[in-house]
């Protein structure tokens, strides 16, 4: 008989996230992954004005701040064929690589690192010997002896304190942690530097949305004006600081993130043949070079991958109501026409139906409805969506950038293709996507000051901004990238009043409880063979679970 | 139901109604609540005026604001005056003309509502303001008063006065300064409805009453038909 | 008004615990010798455990998380003074936070337990989020229990409530209309206790901060506001502290988005501006270490930290929707409606009486006015 182990909350995530696994010969046999807050976002822009919703969907997460907020605008735009002018498109694509950035160091040093670096056996470390590793595989400066000794030292009287605050009862000294105390240290140091740094790339969306987290957007462009002649619009002084801060975050991540991932690696490859999950990705991809309207100029394709066969890539629409349903099963909601059929977002439903245990409770009654996460499909298939999933769809279409990017780390590890289908596969490709993203920011950057010196100050289209310039009905889809993931906005628009929104979201995809047929979505799947060697400790089950870099407000929204 | 005939003659007496104060306070708070309104509403819809100035140059949003707290202060003064008037006025302009308190003033209700909807002539009692104009009246205060408090409540943000901050305690039972703005605009709208009713009802009843109460709200004095009146009437106020 | 002070109990060191215990220096500086080598430190190690031994404690922290989008949480690590690194490692104890704690599940509510136990009536409680209630209490659920239960039961032993955000303050998006799951603010759970409300969506990461940095410099609550919010922070209007509040007074305004007007950078109240009804500091502190605020950006502020402001849309006109209305409804229009109607009946009135004027008349003079005749108050009337 297997047993039955119970994670909740599941920390280090956005969330509330419950996981219960069955455990057999110290292995996960079976999995369950629940979202267990709702507060039913969808419900509550029916009936508002359209170019109010990026607001109150924005604050669907926090975390992946901006994002919902882009899925709407373009939703809105998409259902009232507003166009908007290239610069709002390039400031938009910059907010969009900004969150990458942010989010991606954030997930890898606050929320995952914990996983793989053992805090305590940091105080072990020589600080020489660390200065020698950190400069083999970085020209990061704050490489020193002194350096790391400084930072031993506070480390020292922190654990010494007694006081071990969000560290306390962790899992340190577990067999699974196999990093030698020098790059545990690294570790450490990193993880602080990155919660110093990590508050300065926002300010590109302060600079153009106003602030963050939750800056501002605005239905047929953006509002930050540009005025190269004016202190109060964006300015030579405005641009020179996202310049600078983006520069930054190239260096940050080139020099930081990048170097640790893969130096942490090679200690846990055990890990590159555990997780793998499912075997389909799904990307709607993202960062238009010549309009949204135009996925072929996407710098992140779009396409799916079935089967792990990355010989093709299969062709997504997300207006096609024939690939993309949700469904209600196992989730508490109930659809009026039953729950075993799947819905198209423009026709869906979220009616809650609460059916579980009355709480206090100790399990779930996973035979019935056991999330409020519902449960997407693109044809049928349950897919995952992330990093992962998009670098694979770019690197089966060939896409220079991406097959060099792969190739490359492949190579470095030594490691053949197979172990990007893993847990290890999903962390590398977030730090890899994130390079990749510092790239084109600048390029993005770059053309932004050439169209503004070439005269374009255009920032908003408010041709179609007056409700009376509406018709009485639309219907429009806004897609992005998330950090996580592939997100769709679905909005119907009648009389000039949001009549049905729906959000399919990429936590939404990767934590969604079983569909109508019984298959398992990408997380449960991926627990799958896991081990686990102290059920008290499930650090194993957290290290595959993190690196979906899981965001349940999200999920559920 | 229409009304025998039936030939008498009867003698008109002055009454004086309205002292000096309630007419001062009548006018003082019409021109009041227009130049309110006008204010407010530009404070709520502001034109596009000189829109290609700096800032340093113009000041008339700020100016239309200033004029409005000028006379929201006007406002409330004079109001205040009223109120005074309201317990130590002469017998029309007490409390007890504009509260429903007796059978009477209900009796009464009914007459006017004959008189103004049915067109029927009915006999009228009152020689101040009739029952229903009272009523119509106190709806009005008690407009001015909420106007007053949600004004001041939206102003205690913007000043220190001591009188100001009297009103501390409103924002929050609105719900915020947002709500409260709200409604205080939505109140404007009030005072717009009722002045277009009251005018019109002023002279409806000037010409089918008689009895000079356009005129009353101007001189104080009223024509009542003598047989009407009660002997204090005429001893009291008719100086 | 409301200086209650922080318990300072909290700030025993281990070193007096070990006193009150009946150990000697000797067997201290032993305890941290044997610590020392446990962490692999040389003989100079010895005395940096000692000294941390024997500093006074930090306050412990507890961080729930509730019906959230957990930006108040990212809100809070962008402080940049004092940076949150600092603060965590040198200022507070913070005990249990969902988003950075390293413990999951039972280790993690273990940790929630210990602080709750040890440190009862001691620790600072911060709240990020609301609470579903009632038959929507299972909207909610951490560890199978619901927010509510939890709050309630965290809620008892702590020294000072902090509600981070509006969620937490004033329940945010999730309560407004039609609040489907019935999302509460936590001083409408937690009745008997005086909660710091901290409102925004998110509040000012060095706001936030400096709650907290108040509480610990100045051993007190900082002092609140008829609502609960810290007066240092929330006393003024973003419309008072608006450095484009020149051209509101002069009457120079954004007409519409990227106009001319917008360009130049004045005032943005017709476009829906909610700063001269919202209370924060984001006028002054800015965002994001001061690089800028909605308005220096170019949009309104739509009013994050105030109660409700999800309901005062819609937030591209100065005017909200005319509640109960819908959409395109303001005050302007249904006013204008009603006085448009008014006009009317009164107009209706005046023709109907016009043709009922010879009966009134007639009436009139049955009752006997002086001196008139019929026939020449026809002519008059007429003339009228
Ligand atoms: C008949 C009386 C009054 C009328 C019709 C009136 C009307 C208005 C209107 C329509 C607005 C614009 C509201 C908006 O759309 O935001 C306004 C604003 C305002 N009113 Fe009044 N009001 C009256 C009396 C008062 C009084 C007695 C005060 C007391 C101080 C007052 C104080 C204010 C304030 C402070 C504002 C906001 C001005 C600003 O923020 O710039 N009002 N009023
Ligand atoms: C903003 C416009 C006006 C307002 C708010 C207003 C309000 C009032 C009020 C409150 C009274 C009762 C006085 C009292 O006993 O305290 C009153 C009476 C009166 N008002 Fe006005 N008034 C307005 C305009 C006018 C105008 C334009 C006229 C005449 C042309 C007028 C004529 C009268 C008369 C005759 C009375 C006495 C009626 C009676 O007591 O039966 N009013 N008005
Ligand atoms: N899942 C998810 Fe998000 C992301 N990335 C959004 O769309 O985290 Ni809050
Ligand atoms: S108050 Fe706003 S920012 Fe904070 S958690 Fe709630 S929605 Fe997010
Ligand atoms: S932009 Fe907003 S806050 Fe600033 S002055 Fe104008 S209305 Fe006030
Ligand atoms: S929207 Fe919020 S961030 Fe400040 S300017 Fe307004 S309070
Ligand atoms: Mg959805």
């Amino acid at each position: 008989m297997a047993d039955r182990l119970v994670i909740d909350p599941i920390t280090r995530i956005e969330g509330h996230l419950r996981v219960e696994v069955e455990v057999q010969d110290g292995k996960v046999v079976d999995a369950y992954s629940s979202g267990t807050m709702v507060r039913l976002i969808e419900e509550i822009v029916k009936g508002r004005d359209p170019r109010d919703i990026w607001a109150f969907v924005g604050r669907v997460c926090g975390v992946c701040t901006t994002v919902h907020s882009l899925a709407s605008v373009r939703s809105v735009e998409n259902a009232l064929g507003i166009k908007i002018p290239p610069n709002a498109e390039l400031v938009r694509n910059l907010m969009f690589c900004t969150q990458y950035i942010h989010d991606h160091v954030v997930h890898f040093y606050h929320l995952h690192a914990l996983d793989w670096v053992d805090i305590v056996s940091a105080t072990k470390a020589d600080p020489l010997k660390t200065s020698e590793i950190a400069e083999s595989i970085s020209n990061y400066p704050k490489s020193s002896p002194k350096y790391f000794a400084d930072l031993q030292k506070r480390l020292n009287g922190f654990i010494s304190s007694g006081q071990l605050g969000i560290f306390a009862n962790g899992y340190w000294g577990h067999p699974a942690y196999k990093l030698p105390p020098e790059i545990n240290l690294i570790g450490v140091a990193h993880y602080l530097d990155a919660l110093e740094w990590q508050k300065e790339i926002v300010k590109v969306h302060a600079i153009f949305g106003g602030k963050n987290p939750h800056p501002n957007y605005l239905v047929g462009g953006m509002a930050c004006a540009i005025n190269v002649d004016e202190a109060n619009a964006i300015n030579a002084e405005r641009l020179a600081m996202v310049g600078q801060l983006l520069r930054q975050a190239k260096d940050f991540v080139n020099q930081v993130y990048v170097p640790d991932v893969l130096a942490v690696a090679p200690h846990y490859f055990d890990w590159a043949s555990i997780g793998g999950g499912l075997s389909n990705y799904l990307s709607y991809g993202d960062l238009p070079t010549n309009g949204y309207n135009d996925p072929s100029s996407f710098k992140f394709p779009r396409g799916a991958i079935l089967n792990r066969d990355l010989s093709k890539v299969h062709e997504v629409d997300p207006t096609d109501p024939s690939q993309i349903q949700e469904y209600v099963k196992h989730s508490w909601y109930s659809y009026t026409e039953g729950d075993d059929k799947g819905k198209f977002p423009w026709d869906g439903e979220t009616k809650m139906n609460f059916t579980g245990p009355e709480p206090p409770y100790d399990q779930l009654n996973v035979e019935d409805k056991y999330s409020w996460v519902k449960t997407p499909r693109w044809k049928g298939n349950p897919m995952e969506v992330g990093p992962l999933s998009r670098m694979l769809v770019g690197y089966a279409l060939g896409k220079d950038e991406f097959t060099k990017a792969v190739d490359g780390a492949l190579k470095y590890l030594g490691v053949p293709a197979e172990a990007l289908f893993s847990t290890l596969g999903r962390t590398a490709a977030r730090a890899l996507e994130t390079q990749l993203v510092a790239n084109w920011a600048l390029e993005f950057y770059d053309q932004l000051i050439l169209n503004i010196k070439n005269g374009d100050e255009r920032m908003a289209n408010m041709e179609l901004w007056e409700p009376e310039s509406w018709p009485d009905l639309a219907k429009g889809v806004g897609t992005t990238e998330a950090p996580r993931g592939a997100l769709a906005h679905w909005s119907v628009i009648k009389e000039r009043k949001i009549e049905n929104y729906q959000l399919i979201v990429p936590s939404t995809w990767n934590s969604s409880p079983r569909d109508a047929a019984g298959q398992r979505s990408a997380y449960e799947e991926a627990l799958l063979n896991t081990p686990v060697e102290n059920p008290e400790q499930p650090v194993e089950i957290l290290r595959t679970i993190h690196s979906f870099d899981p965001c349940m407000a999200c999920a559920v929204h | 139901m229409a009304i025998q005939p039936a030939l008498h003659t009867t003698q008109l007496r002055r009454v004086f109604v309205f002292s000096l104060s309630v007419r001062l306070f009548h006018w003082i708070n019409a021109l009041s609540i227009f130049v309110l309104a006008v204010t407010g509403y530009l404070i709520g819809n502001p034109p596009a005026l000189l829109t290609s100035q700096e800032a340093y140059q113009g000041y008339w949003f700020g100016i239309t604001r200033f004029i409005h707290f000028i006379f929201a202060y006007i406002f409330l003064f004079n109001f205040v005056i009223r109120i005074y008037r309201l317990f130590f006025g002469n017998r029309f302009e007490t409390w007890r003309n504009f509260i429903p308190s007796n059978k009477g003033f209900f009796r009464e209700i009914w007459q006017v509502v004959r008189t103004d909807f049915l067109f029927t002539r009915g006999h009228l009692v009152s020689i101040g303001h009739n029952a229903l104009a009272g009523i119509s009246y106190l709806f009005l205060f008690i407009l001015m008063i909420l106007q007053i408090i949600t004004g001041f409540g939206i102003y205690a943000a913007m000043s220190d006065a001591v009188i100001v901050d009297l009103f501390n305690w409103v924002v929050p039972i609105f719900g915020g300064d947002a709500a409260t703005r709200l409604w205080h605009h939505i109140f404007m709208w009030g005072f717009v409805v009722f002045t277009l009713i009251h005018i019109y009802l002023v002279f409806y009843h000037d010409y089918v009453d008689g009895r000079g109460e356009v005129s009353s709200i101007f001189g104080g004095w009223k024509f009542v038909e003598s047989d009407t009146m009660k002997e204090q009437d005429t001893t009291d106020y008719n100086k | 008004m409301m200086n209650i002070e922080v318990k300072t109990k909290k700030s025993r060191s281990v070193y007096d615990d070990a006193v009150e215990k009946g150990f000697n220096r000797r067997d201290f500086m032993k305890f941290c010798t044997t610590m020392a080598a446990f962490m692999g430190l040389s003989a100079s190690g010895v005395t940096a455990v000692a000294k941390a031994l024997e500093e006074k404690s930090r306050p412990a922290v507890i961080w729930m998380h509730f019906q959230e989008c957990t930006c108040c949480s990212e809100s809070f690590i962008r402080s940049s003074h004092p940076m949150v690194a600092d603060l965590l490692l040198d200022n507070i104890s913070l005990n249990y936070t969902e988003t950075l704690q390293a413990p999951s599940g039972h280790a993690a509510e273990k940790s929630l337990h210990e602080t709750m136990e040890n440190h009862f009536g001691e620790y600072i409680l911060l709240v990020e989020g609301s609470v579903p209630t009632g038959d929507m209490a299972s909207c909610c659920c951490i560890g199978g229990k619901t927010a509510e239960q939890i709050l309630n039961e965290v809620a008892e032993g702590a020294a000072a409530i902090v509600a981070w955000g509006s969620c937490a303050s004033n329940g945010c998006v999730q309560a407004a209309k039609p609040n489907p799951t019935q999302a509460t603010p936590i001083h409408k759970v937690i009745k008997n206790k005086t909660i710091i409300k901290v409102p925004g969506c998110p509040p000012i990461g060095e706001v936030m901060a400096g709650v907290i940095v108040h509480m610990l410099t100045f051993e007190r609550l900082p002092e609140l506001d008829s609502t609960g919010r810290p007066k240092a922070f929330y006393s003024r209007r973003v419309h008072d502290t608006c450095y484009r509040r020149p051209n509101y007074d002069a009457g120079l305004f954004v007409e519409t988005f990227d106009d001319p007007n917008a360009k130049k950078g004045y005032c943005l109240y017709k476009v829906g501006c909610r700063g001269p009804v919202t209370y924060n500091a984001c006028g002054v502190t800015r965002w994001n270490d001061g690089t800028s605020f909605p308005i220096q950006s170019g949009h309104g502020c739509i009013g994050c930290s105030e109660a409700n402001y999800w309901d005062n849309g819609p937030f591209y006109s100065h005017l909200a929707e005319f509640p109960g209305f819908g959409i395109e409804s303001n005050a302007d229009k249904i006013g204008l409606a009603a006085a448009g109607i008014t006009a009317a009946g009164l107009t209706a009135h005046a023709v109907i009486t016009n043709i009922r004027k010879r009966k009134i008349i007639k009436e009139g003079v049955a009752e006997g006015k002086y001196g008139l005749e019929p026939k020449e108050n026809e002519s008059q009337e007429k003339t009228e």
